[in-house]
C-alpha cells in the first residue's frame, strides 16, 4: 500500500474506464506464433493505414472549410476517401478486427480514435 | 544478480531506516559524487508486472521521499550491475542533478476530470441543426454526399474540440497559480477532459486542494479525480545523454566503492 499518496473522487469506475481505454493497444512486445502472426500483422499495418487515412480526410476537410478545393476536385476526394473506407471496413471484418482495436497513442497529438 | 532501481536521490549517504522493496530485498544507496541511485538486489528480473510489485516499487519511492528529493525511476528498471549503474550515472550526472535542483521540496499532483461529453455533442448537433451552416460542398453526387456528411462530423469535432479547450483553459489558468511547472494531456478520450499533472511547491500543497475543490464545486456536471502527493515522476526531464562529466569547481571526483575514477 502507498503511504502518503492519496486517490480522492467520488466515481472511481468511470476513471478506470475512461484511463482503460487510453492504453496503446499495440503491445509493446510482438507475440508472433503461427495461430496469431496474420492477424497480429495485419492489426499493425491496418492501424497505420488507418492513421493515413483519417489525417487524409482531416486534410481534405480542412482544404473543403478553406475553400481551396475546386468542386471537381471534392468529387474526386469524396471517390477516394469513400473508396479507402470501404476498403478498410473490408480488411478489418476479413482479419476481425475492431475499430477500437486499430488504436494508437500520438503522444501529444493524443489518440489516433 | 540484477540491480533493480527505484530511483536517484540528492545524497550520496546510506540510508538510514530500512526500507524494504521487491521480493523483499533491502534497498541501500549506490553513491556517485554527491548524489546517489538506490537499488535493491534481486536474484531474477521480475518477470510479471503484478499489483503487489507495482505498490512495493512506488512504497520504497515515497519513503525515501520523506526524506531526500527523488527522481523516481520507471518501474522494472534494471541493471546488470554496479558497473553499469556507474556508467550510466557518468553520463547522465550532470541532467540528474540539474532536475534534482529543480524538484527540491516539490510534489505532485495529478487532476483528472470526465465531462458529459455525450451531452455535449448532442448540444452541437441540435444548435447546428436549428442554424443555417454554409455548406461548401454542393449536392450532388454519392461521393460528394460522402463528403458533406465528413464536413459535418469535423465541424462537430472542431467545435466539440473548441468547447473543451475553453473549459480546460479555465481550470488551467486557475491551478497554474498555484503550481511551479505542468503537464497537461488534453481530451485523451472524448470523455477525459482533462489528465493533468501540476508541481506544487510542499508548503502550498493546502493551498492546491483548496483550488481544486474550488473548480470541483464550480463545474458540478463534471467528475473528478485528485491525487497525490505523488513523487514527480511527469517532471523529471532527460533528454539527451551527456559524454562529459561537469564537477562543480573541478573538483576530482572520486566514486566511492568502484574502481571507476573521474578526473
Amino acid at each position: 500500500m502507498t503511504i502518503n499518496s492519496l486517490v480522492e473522487t467520488d466515481f472511481p469506475e468511470e476513471f478506470i474506464e475512461e484511463m482503460g481505454k487510453t492504453d496503446d493497444v499495440l503491445p509493446e512486445k510482438i507475440d508472433a506464433n503461427s495461430e496469431n502472426v496474420e492477424k497480429g500483422l495485419a492489426k499493425l499495418v491496418l492501424t497505420l493505414i488507418e492513421l493515413i487515412r483519417k489525417l487524409l480526410e482531416k486534410q481534405a476537410m480542412r482544404r473543403v472549410e478553406a475553400g481551396s478545393l475546386s468542386e471537381e476536385e471534392i468529387e474526386r476526394a469524396g471517390e477516394t476517401l469513400l473508396k479507402l473506407e470501404n476498403k478498410m471496413k473490408e480488411l478489418k471484418q476479413i482479419f476481425g478486427l475492431k475499430d477500437e482495436e486499430l488504436n494508437l497513442n500520438l503522444g501529444p497529438l493524443g489518440d489516433l480514435i | 544478480m540484477t540491480l533493480y532501481t527505484y530511483g536517484i536521490i540528492d545524497s550520496s549517504d546510506q540510508i538510514k531506516e530500512s526500507i524494504y522493496g521487491l521480493e523483499g530485498s533491502g534497498v541501500y544507496n549506490i553513491p556517485y559524487c554527491d548524489i546517489g541511485v538506490v537499488v535493491c538486489e534481486l536474484n531474477e528480473p521480475v518477470q510479471n508486472v503484478s499489483k503487489s510489485s507495482v505498490l512495493a516499487h512506488e512504497e520504497v519511492i515515497e519513503r525515501l521521499m520523506e526524506h531526500f528529493t527523488i527522481l523516481p525511476v520507471k518501474f522494472h528498471t534494471v541493471f546488470d550491475g554496479r558497473n553499469s549503474i556507474l556508467s550510466m550515472m557518468q553520463s547522465y550526472y550532470k541532467h540528474f542533478t540539474d532536475n534534482l535542483n529543480r524538484l527540491r521540496d516539490k510534489v505532485e499532483f495529478g487532476i483528472k476530470v470526465i465531462w458529459p461529453a455525450d451531452k455535449i455533442k448532442k448540444s452541437i448537433r441540435n444548435s447546428r441543426k436549428k442554424g443555417e451552416h454554409e455548406m461548401p460542398i454542393p449536392d450532388g453526387s454519392l461521393n460528394k454526399e460522402f463528403m458533406r456528411k465528413k464536413l459535418e462530423k469535423y465541424r462537430i469535432n472542431e467545435e466539440f474540440e473548441q468547447k473543451a479547450y475553453k473549459f480546460i483553459n479555465v481550470m488551467d489558468i486557475f491551478f497554474s497559480k498555484f503550481a511551479a511547472e505542468k503537464v497537461l494531456k488534453k481530451l485523451k478520450t472524448e470523455n477525459l477532459l482533462l489528465d493533468a499533472a501540476y508541481l506544487i511547491e510542499k508548503d502550498g500543497q493546502a493551498d492546491f486542494k483548496k483550488a481544486f475543490e474550488h473548480i470541483k464545486n464550480v463545474h458540478t456536471g463534471f467528475k473528478f479525480l485528485f491525487s497525490g502527493p505523488w513523487p514527480p515522476y511527469n517532471f523529471v526531464i532527460c533528454r539527451r545523454k551527456v559524454n562529459y562529466l561537469e564537477i562543480p569547481n573541478k573538483k576530482i571526483c572520486l566514486i566511492k566503492q568502484s574502481n571507476i575514477r573521474i578526473w
